[in-house]
Formats: C-alpha cells, sequence, structure tokens
C-alpha cells in the first residue's frame, strides 16, 4: 500500500522560499541538478585529485535562512533521526563538530540532496536544492563545543 | 523456538544447574558476532547445534557442538540493505529464529523473512514482507506454527499501517495479511466471528480513529508471538499508535497497544484486548503473552499474563480476553488503576499529553516502558511465579506537531527521563500474577533491559545494562553467581542439555536495542560522531561499551 501525505511542511516550504528573498539559483546554470561534487577530505590517489564541481551556498551564514532552516529541520522529520538541534539519535551528531562525509556547505548539501549509505534518505526530491541549502544553512549554524575527546570519570 | 515453547514461558527442565551448585557457573567458550549493535533475542539449540543470529546484517551461524571449540558448521550471509539502518527506529537488531522440520526461519531487517537448511546453511526461500519505502522494518522473531510463519513489522515510529503476515512455511508466499486497524476486512475480522470482550462494533478498527489517521497509526508487531494449540489461537501484542501526537488521532485507536488473538491457518481476528486506550505515551503492547494454567480465586484459569510498557501487568482469560487481574509492577502516575468491569484504564487527567497540553512533567512510567518488550518475562512452574526486568524510570512529555512523510520518522515528542523513587533505574523482579503482587525485587543500579529464564534447577538467569550475567535463587532472589561479559545484556538467556548430557547456559552480550540505553557516550565506534553522556544515566559508559558476544556457561 502506498501512500504519500502532503506534508504541512510543504506549505511551509513555499513560505520559506518567500522568507528567504530571492536567492539566486544554487549551481551555476540553471539546472536544479548539482553536479557531482570532490569530496574533499578523500585521500586521492596518486596524489592527484579528481576534478569536481563546484557548489556555494547561496545563503552562507545568513541567519534568517538559517532559523527557516531549523523549522524545516523538524517539518521533514530530520530530527526524528539526529533529534533535537541535531544533537543525535539514531543519525549522527551533526553538532559535534566531525563529520563522516565533511563538513564544508557543498559536502552537507550532497549527504541531504543525495543521501547517504547506512540510511540516510535523499531529500533533494522533495525540498529541491534551494530547501536543501536551507537545511545546509541552520546545520552550519549550529555552535560548536569546545572538542574534548577525553572523557573521564576520576576525581582530578 | 524463540520463547523455548509455544507458550513462551523461558522454563526450562533441565536441573542439574541448581541454587546449591550455581554458585560454580564459570564461562566454558565465547564468540565474537564481529557486529557492535544491540544483540537482542537469544541462540536456538537443536539437536548438536547452536544457531545464532546476529543484528544488521543478519549474518546465521551454526555451531557444531559436538567438537571442541565449537566450529562452524556453516555460515550464511544474507544480502540486507544497509538502507535500513536508517528506517528501524531504535537499532538494527533482530530477535531470533525459529526451527521447525530441518527448516530455520528469521527475518532480514530490511523487510525479508528467509528459510534456510538447517543441514547445510542453503537458502530455501526469501520473501519480501515489508516495504522500507513505507517505513517498515522487520526486528521479531517469526513463530511457526504448523504449516504457517507468522511475521510482523517494525515501524511505530514511521506511521505504518501495522499488520500480521501469514507465509507458506514450504514456499515463503504469503498466504495472508491482517491489519492491526482498519475496516474489518482488512483486518480479517469475519461477521459472527470476532468477539471482542469490551468494545467491539462494525469496523470499530476505522471508527476509533479521527478521519483516516488509522491509515498511518502505526500499530506495529515487533515482540513476541505465543500459541495455544488447544484453543488455535497465536497471541501478539501491537505498538504504540503513531504519531506520538494523541490530539493527531483522537479515539481509542483500536486496536494500537493492544492484545490480538488470531487464527494461525486464516489469519481471522477472534478477539482483541487494548491495554492502552488512545496511546498518549508511546506505551507499546508488543511484550510476550505468556500462556499460563493458573488458579485465581479458587478456579482454574487458562490464563494470559502481559507485562506492559505502561506498568501495569494483566492477566487475562485467553480463551476470550476478559480481564482478570491488572495491578501495577512499577510507578505509574499516567493511571489510577484498571477497571475489571469495562476493562479500561482510569485515566490520570493531568498526565494526558498533546500538543494543546505543552510539556506534561512526571509521566510515569517513561517511553521506554516499565518494562522493555524486547526483554521477554520467564514462568516457573515451580514456583508459580513470573520473572521479568523492569525499568524505573519516568518521563517529561511535550508532544509537537509531526508531518507523515514516507520513510522519515514519524514521531513528533520533546522528551525528557529522569529516574523514578528509589533512585536506581531498573530492577528485576519475581510476580505472582494470580494475586497480582510483587514477590521479590532485585534492584539494579541501571535500566533492565535483559530476558529471563527460568529452569527446574530453581535457578533463574538474566544479564545488566552494566555488563552482568546473573544466577539468582527462584525463590527469593539472592544472589547466586554472577559475570562480568564484556557488554551490556539485552539477550535473553537459554538452558540447553549439550551432546555431552551436560546442562549449559548461554546468553549474549551486546548493550544496544535503544537509543536512550547508549546514553550518548556509550558507543566509541565512530570517531565523527561524539556525544555527551545522558542527563538520567550519566555513568553507564563507565560500565560498558559495545561489542556482540556469545557466551556459554557451564558448572
Amino acid at each position: 500500500m502506498r501512500r504519500l501525505h502532503l506534508p504541512a511542511a510543504l506549505g511551509c516550504l513555499a513560505a520559506l522560499a518567500a522568507c528567504a528573498r530571492s536567492a539566486p539559483p544554487p549551481v551555476a546554470g540553471a539546472s536544479t541538478t548539482p553536479p557531482a561534487i570532490a569530496y574533499e577530505a578523500h585521500v586521492a590517489a596518486g596524489g592527484i585529485a579528481p576534478a569536481g564541481g563546484v557548489l556555494k551556498n547561496p545563503h552562507a551564514a545568513d541567519a534568517a535562512v538559517a532559523k527557516a532552516g531549523e523549522q524545516l529541520f523538524s517539518a521533514m522529520n530530520c530530527d526524528g533521526c539526529h533529534n533535537l538541534g541535531g544533537s543525535g539519535w539514531v543519525g549522527p551528531s551533526l553538532g559535534d563538530g566531525r563529520w563522516r562525509y565533511g563538513g564544508a556547505d557543498a559536502e552537507v548539501f550532497s549527504s541531504i540532496y543525495y543521501g547517504r549509505p547506512k540510511g540516510m534518505p535523499a531529500f533533494g526530491g522533495i525540498l529541491g536544492a534551494d530547501g536543501v541549502w536551507t537545511l545546509v544553512t541552520y546545520i552550519r549554524s549550529l555552535p560548536l563545543p569546545s572538542d574534548v575527546p577525553t572523557e573521564s570519570w576520576e576525581q582530578p | 523456538m524463540p520463547a523455548k515453547n509455544y507458550a513462551a514461558t523461558r522454563y526450562s527442565g533441565l536441573t542439574q544447574i541448581n541454587a546449591q551448585n550455581a554458585r560454580s557457573l564459570h564461562p566454558l567458550w565465547t564468540f565474537s558476532t564481529g557486529v557492535l549493535t544491540g544483540h537482542e533475542g537469544q541462540p536456538l539449540v537443536v539437536g548438536e547445534t547452536m544457531y545464532v543470529v546476529t543484528p544488521w546484517p543478519n549474518v546465521l551461524y551454526a555451531f557444531d557442538l559436538r567438537k571442541e571449540g565449537y566450529p562452524l558448521r556453516w555460515k550464511y550471509r544474507p544480502d540486507v540493505s544497509s538502507n535500513a539502518l536508517g528506517v528501524a527506529c531504535c537499532d538494527a537488531v533482530n530477535r531470533g529464529a525459529f526451527y521447525l522440520d530441518g527448516r530455520i526461519v528469521y527475518n532480514l531487517l530490511d523487510g525479508h523473512t528467509v528459510a534456510v537448511d538447517a543441514r547445510s546453511g542453503r537458502e530455501l526461500w526469501k520473501t519480501t514482507i515489508a516495504d522500507m519505502g513505507d517505513g517498515e522494518t522487520v526486528t521479531m522473531a517469526p513463530v511457526v506454527v504448523r504449516d504457517r510463519v507468522i511475521v510482523g513489522a517494525s515501524g511505530g515510529e514511521f506511521g505504518i499501517y501495522g499488520w500480521l503476515k501469514g507465509l507458506d512455511v514450504k514456499t515463503g508466499q504469503i498466504a495472508w495479511t491482517g491489519h492491526n486497524m482498519g475496516p474489518d476486512a482488512d483486518m480479517l475480522v469475519r461477521p459472527g466471528t470476532f468477539r471482542a470482550p469490551y468494545d467491539g462494533g462494525v469496523d470499530v478498527g476505522a471508527k476509533s480513529w479521527a478521519g483516516d489517521s488509522w491509515k498511518s497509526g502505526g500499530a506495529p508487531v515487533w515482540g513476541w508471538i505465543s500459541y495455544d494449540p488447544e484453543l488455535d489461537l497465536i497471541y501478539y501484542g501491537t505498538g504504540n499508535a503513531a504519531p506520538y501526537d494523541p490530539e493527531a488521532r483522537a479515539g481509542d485507536n483500536k486496536w494500537s497497544a493492544s492484545v490480538l488473538a488470531r487464527r494461525p491457518g486464516t489469519g481471522e481476528l477472534v478477539w482483541a484486548y487494548q491495554f492502552t486506550p488512545h496511546d498518549n505515551w508511546d506505551y507499546d503492547a508488543t511484550g510476550a503473552m505468556l500462556l499460563v494454567d493458573l488458579t485465581i480465586a479458587g478456579k482454574p484459569v487458562k490464563a494470559l499474563v502481559h507485562f506492559d510498557k505502561n506498568g501495569f501487568a494483566y492477566t487475562l482469560d485467553r480463551a476470550s480476553g476478559k480481564l482478570l487481574v491488572a495491578a501495577p509492577f512499577a510507578p505509574v502516575t499516567w493511571a489510577q488503576s484498571v477497571d475489571l468491569a469495562s476493562g479500561r484504564p482510569v485515566i490520570e487527567p493531568a498526565k494526558q499529553t498533546g500538543v494543546s497540553k505543552g510539556k506534561v512533567t512526571g509521566v510515569c512510567p517513561s517511553l521506554e516502558g516499565a518494562v522493555s518488550p524486547a526483554s521477554p518475562p520467564a514462568y516457573s512452574p515451580r514456583t508459580h511465579l513470573f520473572y521479568t526486568s523492569t525499568n524505573n524510570l519516568c518521563m517529561d512529555y511535550g508532544a509537537a506537531h509531526a508531518a507523515h512523510l514516507r520513510a522519515t520518522p514519524y514521531i513528533g515528542v520533546d522528551f525528557a527521563y529522569h529516574p523514578g523513587p528509589g533512585g536506581n533505574l531498573g530492577a528485576f523482579i519475581a510476580w505472582d500474577a494470580a494475586s497480582g503482587r510483587k514477590a521479590w525485587e532485585d534492584k539494579e543500579p541501571y535500566p533492565s533491559w535483559s530476558g529471563a529464564l527460568a529452569t527446574a534447577g530453581d535457578v533463574v538467569f538474566y544479564g545488566t545494562l552494566d555488563g552482568w550475567f546473573k544466577a539468582v535463587d527462584a525463590h527469593s532472589g539472592q544472589l547466586l553467581s554472577k559475570f562480568k561479559v564484556g557488554s551490556g545484556v539485552v539477550g535473553n538467556p537459554i538452558a540447553y542439555r549439550g551432546p555431552d548430557g551436560k546442562e549449559y547456559v548461554a546468553i549474549y552480550a551486546g548493550i544496544g536495542g535503544d537509543w536512550a540505553l547508549l546514553a550518548g557516550d556509550t558507543r566509541s565506534d565512530d570517531p565523527t560522531d561524539v556525544r555527551e553522556p545522558a542527563e538520567f544515566m550519566k555513568d553507564i559508559a563507565r560500565h560498558t561499551s559495545q561489542g556482540g558476544i556469545v557466551w556459554i556457561f557451564g558448572l
């Protein structure tokens, strides 16, 4: 049995587009499908990095878009896996400053747009490029903790 | 079979290990499964072979118990989609396999049931039973009754349209599908044969939901199935109603959070009883239904005993579904009692949740349940007592709007856990289901998440979240022996007689099965995912970490 409940979120997505002002197209040219991007943390065989497209976040560091992205994070049920505030649940923490697939704008975009193995769904189809950039802007706005790798139970 | 017998009592008649000699129990053999996620379920011993199913990727191992070191006879490695890891709500668990007539039958997380030749390890058939695109995964242990394999799907957090299916054991073909809610036709309710003891009526499975909210109402089947051959009825519990905001689905939401009795051959629904009408708190009823003949008020009763997430232990007449006893076995604040005449809980209005209610504080039990349905109880006919793990957690629950978007979580809640009264987060208890009284209790510092095993040696076995495997006296709860097994225990102990005629006890170690149990900082397997410890259980990571290990103990 197949069902598609068009979420209320789609309505709010339209509103988001408006609130994000008339953002420039996310990708060079009018195509809504972004080019494959190089993942900068990969080790390049032979020391030669493959060519890749360039993606630029049209909303980078825009606080209003980040706020809209926070609503979208709940509306798209991202918090169902990554928890409120992206602090991690079944899905990994997005607020610890550490990244499986890279934490640069374009890499986070790629993770959300196309999905990732082990369960990250592809949201590019339902959200489109601008919706995904809105989420990227929110995720990149999360405050980073001071990264302390040591946890101790001994009294100092 | 997964629960030792169709009555699901997890009782072994073996007596070599008893209350007098259990102090000298010691580990004899271990095996790393190579999988780090939660090891629920239990090994299966048939003749001279032990079968072990791992969590995803659901490898099936067959160990030769005749040879030193128990080498593998074979292993079966199915092709299971890794996408299932993002559709399973709570961890990539598997609750075990069933053996019948030379076949091992079990479920794969990505929505398949497989039958494997027990001798050769060759796949006999593989059937797609669930649709990950609709949020369905499969974690439960199937039960085979005659020529039917009975299976269900998880997905109460994804707004599935919950169901139970009967497959042909020889071919794997789906013979029937009975939904847990919806119109009578979908539920396999046939005129004149469905007799709900309290709430019947045409299409009650659809009419007790606002609008068409039943279509995405959850009621998954991720727990245990039991069977009474005399009555020819299978019994199983359904999970929570979806979403977590009850105001999105006004009505009783039948038959979520319920026990259903069906005919195994045709799937026909015979009776149903709802433990938590209009579930406000994620109180799945997927815990085991133990079928035991009890004497209640001087009368012999064919009983069904169930410890619910909602904190009440229920004793029903398993022929009719009529409620006989309901008493709290853990702190309960959402209801004052259960009315035996109407079968309904007497609700505490201040603990009703919903978006309009905001944050509701002090709800006991928490949505982890007073017992996890993943932790099946045991019953000893020698002591007439039931044995179960319990959790002592309460919660604040703030419902939020949720949109149903296929294959994404359909939840909508902001919650926080708090330790219940007494400060211990769990316990292991013995329960008299005829009177509804606790016989004894062993407090545990952490939520207790393992299944129970009772034996004719009057020893009861269970494991703890901080990684102890314990043997206690069935009459008193007194500790007889304990051993630290390397990771927290969320699996179920078994006893068996080896090819050498000696009694052994086996258990999985491997914390997981629920992300709350990992408390944020228990996992260390992903350097790109580092979290703070959870507020309610700050130091569990001091005592355990992940790791799947099969343990065998003996004298």
